[in-house]
């Protein structure tokens, strides 16, 4: 059994030791990280998470316990000796990409060269290479503060591996940036791991980078609270057979990385009384919605996306259902963007239809969809009901309560069965019509 | 530091350089004196000469035995007598005293005497019986200014000679020249009412028996102490002219060193100024020395990185220091002889820089910028990475 890179046993980290301000920063951990393993550290801020990353840095001498890397004690060499270590083993991002600001970007990266003594021209040719390979040799002759984050922090990561580390951390590198960089920069670093090899350790607390990981160790208060495995990566540390069984509640971990183990165990329940599919299921129907939604697939993509075993990435459903499905999501979608039309004509006259018109056009979706018919009081009524729903006059259970009243009182009289269905499904539609983005 | 402060690295430069010109001004002031009285003082080789001179009556006379017995001392190259008898001399009918001086030619060059006007005795004039050298102040005596000296040579002078009387009384026997000397030069002696002649010629009229004073000329300058000891055991007086470059020396040490003193002042003002600037700049870098330190930098990189910076500060202060020093001096010097220059004067340089003393100065800079980067350094050596990466 290979044996694990970094090993911390009852590692406490004290603060202030002995005074009175004495703070413990991590309490008795654990960890066993292997070569080659992609590590988060998750949890909320103040939980250790950086601590114990800096430890392993070797910047944070252990208050108690022991911490090995390749089986060598840093802390036991002096200053002088360490430092081989954090230039030679180590490298490291961070969240606010702590480059230095004089200087230019291609000499930030040959930075960690330099005290290595490494010739100039070696040095800039070495910068150059992974600057390019990081996407930004282009700027190379920039200073730091000309380039986007993303760039920032691209640069920060061709910095760090300048002299070829075992091990890349990352404390928070995605902390400052927009998403669109947060990508390129996952990305990057995900291709060091699975292309280069190189042992990550990533402080985080986006749940969305949890799935690049091997595993997640989940801190709180300085202690680790659990280690979820990622099932959809292939494992490095050696699982001992039934010791740990990969469960749903790590999907539920990655899916609800906030709540508790009590929680993920009530949401597996309900999934099982609610829902015919499963938690993997419902996550790609998601994916698929959300391409069809986007109008990004067409009709026959979405279906065949459902229909498509799950071996290869489909949902497994039936024809039938998938049919039906796509035919649902279209109505709804086509009925909203009436919603749409009629909440865009509140600001600006109309130009087509009149808010009237639209309000008449839903009216007799409606009416068709649930296969009811009214009289022509009731749909004077209906027209107006809708409009007052549109517009925000009325709630949600306003309208349901209406559709049950009797005609005299501006109302449907339908039954209650009827009035909740129809609630139901109008709710839908204007959830996809109406825009809540801000303005 | 050049490129995240460019202002303030170069205003610490430039108050360095303060300092260090105030030291190179005031020194090369000092240097400066010391060469101008020492030009005046120093003739050629004349430091190899020393004077002998009786100590009085109960001394040893220096008579041409004294003359003989001096050459035959091993060290000793010549040794040239000089007589002198008081006399009065007539120029046109005025009458003045004066003190007539017989020399040998080597006297003249030992002795430093040189001409403003007209000719030294040279060594082919030993034999010479009709000219003279005046003194200037003998000229002042028939009323003759200064700018008229010149058109005095070439004038006829008679000499009468005031000799002591041989049978020891207080009578002076005077001993009337019966001829006209050409004044063949001027010398630059102030002060002194000389009249210089041959002293074959002068040996025509008296008997010389005993020297106002011997010039020795030693072989070498080790030579000179040993020579000098041996004529002051035999009862003679003697003055060296190094003796007295010597003791001119140690007083211009003395001044150059107050002096020395004033700018040392200056200068320690202006390394206080830049102790505090690099304090100053360690507060500032101390995120990035932060994330040096992270990236792999070890205490002494961080160290080495501070101290050559103070270092680079230092020299160049010294270095725009001795610009601002000597451009000052050299300006002042040509200043001076421009206004000397104009009104007739003599050229003088007040200031001097030796370049050792320029290199010195270099030097001490740069260990000045050393010793203030020493004490940030090492601070900066001992931070705590993950504190000073998080230093805003």
């Amino acid at each position: 059994m290979a044996k694990p890179f970094i090993v911390a046993r009852d590692l406490s980290i004290i603060y202030n030791q002995g005074k009175s301000n004495e703070f413990r920063a991590l309490t008795g951990v654990n960890t066993d990280i292997f070569e080659g393993e992609y590590i988060i550290l998750f949890g909320p801020s103040g939980c250790g998470k950086s601590t114990l990353m800096y430890s392993i840095q070797g910047s944070l001498p252990p208050g108690e316990g022991t911490l090995l890397v390749k089986g060598d004690d840093v802390y036991s060499y002096p200053p002088s000796e360490r430092v081989y270590f954090q230039r030679h083993v180590m490298g490291i991002i961070f969240q606010s990409f702590n480059l230095i600001m004089s200087l230019s970007v291609l000499d930030n990266v040959a930075l960690p060269m330099i005290f290595c003594n490494a010739d100039k021209a070696t040095r800039n040719r070495r910068a150059q290479s992974l600057l390019d390979r990081f996407g930004v040799g282009h700027v190379s002759h920039k200073i730091p503060a000309m380039l986007s984050g993303g760039q920032q922090q691209r640069v920060s990561v061709a910095r760090s591996m300048v002299n070829d580390p075992k091990i890349l951390l990352a404390d928070e590198p995605t902390g400052n940036l927009d998403s669109v960089s947060t990508q390129q920069v996952m990305d990057k670093i995900d291709e060091i791991n699975t292309f280069d090899r190189r042992t990550i350790i990533m402080v985080s607390h986006n749940a969305a980078h949890l799935s690049y990981a091997h595993r997640v160790y989940y801190l709180k208060d300085g202690r680790i609270m659990r280690e979820v495995v990622n099932p959809q990566r292939k494992q490095i540390k050696p699982v001992r057979e039934g010791e740990t069984i990969t469960t749903e509640l790590e999907q539920l971990a990655r899916l609800y990385p906030y709540d508790s183990v009590e929680s993920w165990r009530v949401k597996s329940m309900v999934n099982f009384l609610t829902q015919d599919y499963t938690f993997d299921q419902i996550g790609r129907l998601e994916h698929s919605v959300d391409l069809f939604l986007q109008g990004r697939i067409d009709r026959a993509s979405f279906i065949k996306s459902l229909i498509l075993t799950k071996e290869r990435g489909g949902v497994e459903v039936p024809e039938k259902e998938a049919r039906r499905m796509a035919g649902v999501v279209e109505k709804v979608v086509d009925t909203a963007d009436d919603i749409r039309r009629f909440r865009a004509h509140r600001d600006n006259d109309a130009i087509f239809f009149t808010q009237d018109k639209l309000a008449d056009r839903l009216k007799e979706h409606l009416t068709k969809q649930h296969c009811i018919t009214l009289s022509k009081q009731q749909e004077a009524n209906m027209t107006e009901l809708i409009a007052d729903r549109v517009t925000g006059v009325v709630k949600e259970a306003d309208l349901n309560e209406r559709l049950m009243k009797g005609v005299r009182s501006k109302g449907l009289a339908l039954s209650e069965p009827e009035a909740d269905d129809m609630t139901r499904y109008f709710e839908k539609v204007i959830a996809q019509g109406v825009d809540v983005s801000y303005k | 530091m050049f490129k995240t402060n460019p202002l303030r690295t170069w205003l610490t430069i430039l108050g360095m350089g303060v300092g260090v010109g105030a030291v190179v001004v005031l020194v090369g002031l000092g240097f400066g004196l010391q060469q101008i009285i020492l030009e005046q003082i120093v003739f050629g080789d004349s430091l190899l000469w020393l004077g002998v001179s009786s100590t009085g009556a109960q001394g040893p006379k220096l008579t041409p035995e004294t003359v003989q017995q001096f050459e035959r001392i091993e060290a000793v190259v010549d040794a040239a007598p000089l007589a002198r008898f008081p006399a009065l001399i007539t120029y046109q009918g005025l009458t003045g005293n004066v003190f007539v001086q017989g020399v040998e030619p080597p006297y003249l060059r030992f002795a430093g005497v040189t001409a403003s006007f007209g000719e030294v005795f040279g060594e082919e004039d030993i034999a010479d019986t009709n000219s003279v050298m005046l003194s200037p102040a003998t000229l002042k005596l028939f009323g003759i200014a200064d700018e008229d000296s010149e058109s005095f040579i070439g004038e006829r002078i008679a000499l009468r000679l005031l000799v002591p009387a041989d049978d020891g009384s207080e009578d002076v026997n005077e001993i009337i020249i019966d001829k006209e000397y050409t004044v063949r030069g001027i010398t630059k002696e102030a002060g002194v009412l000389n009249a210089m002649m041959m002293l074959p010629e002068l040996r025509n009229y008296v008997g010389i028996e005993e020297y106002e004073r011997i010039q020795v000329n030693v072989v070498d300058n080790e030579n000179l102490p040993l020579v000098e000891e041996a004529l002051i055991e035999q009862g003679f007086r003697v003055t060296a002219l190094s003796k007295t470059v010597e003791q001119a020396s140690q007083i211009f040490q003395g001044i150059q060193a107050v002096l020395a003193t004033f700018g040392g002042i200056a200068l320690v003002v202006s390394a206080i100024g830049m102790f505090n600037t690099m304090t100053v700049t360690l507060l500032e870098r101390t995120k990035e020395i932060g994330i040096m330190r992270t990236i792999g930098a070890s205490p002494n990189d961080v160290k080495y990185l501070f101290v050559s910076e103070s270092i680079v500060v230092g020299f160049l202060g010294g270095i725009s220091g001795i610009l601002m020093g000597v451009g000052f001096g050299i300006a002042v010097n040509v200043f001076l002889n421009i206004v000397a220059g104009q009104f007739g004067g003599q050229a003088v340089s007040l200031f001097a820089f030796p370049l050792d003393f320029l290199a010195f100065i270099a030097i001490f800079s740069a260990g000045v910028g050393y010793l203030t980067g020493i004490f940030p350094a090492r601070r900066a050596s001992s931070l705590n990475p993950l504190d000073a990466i998080r230093y805003e």
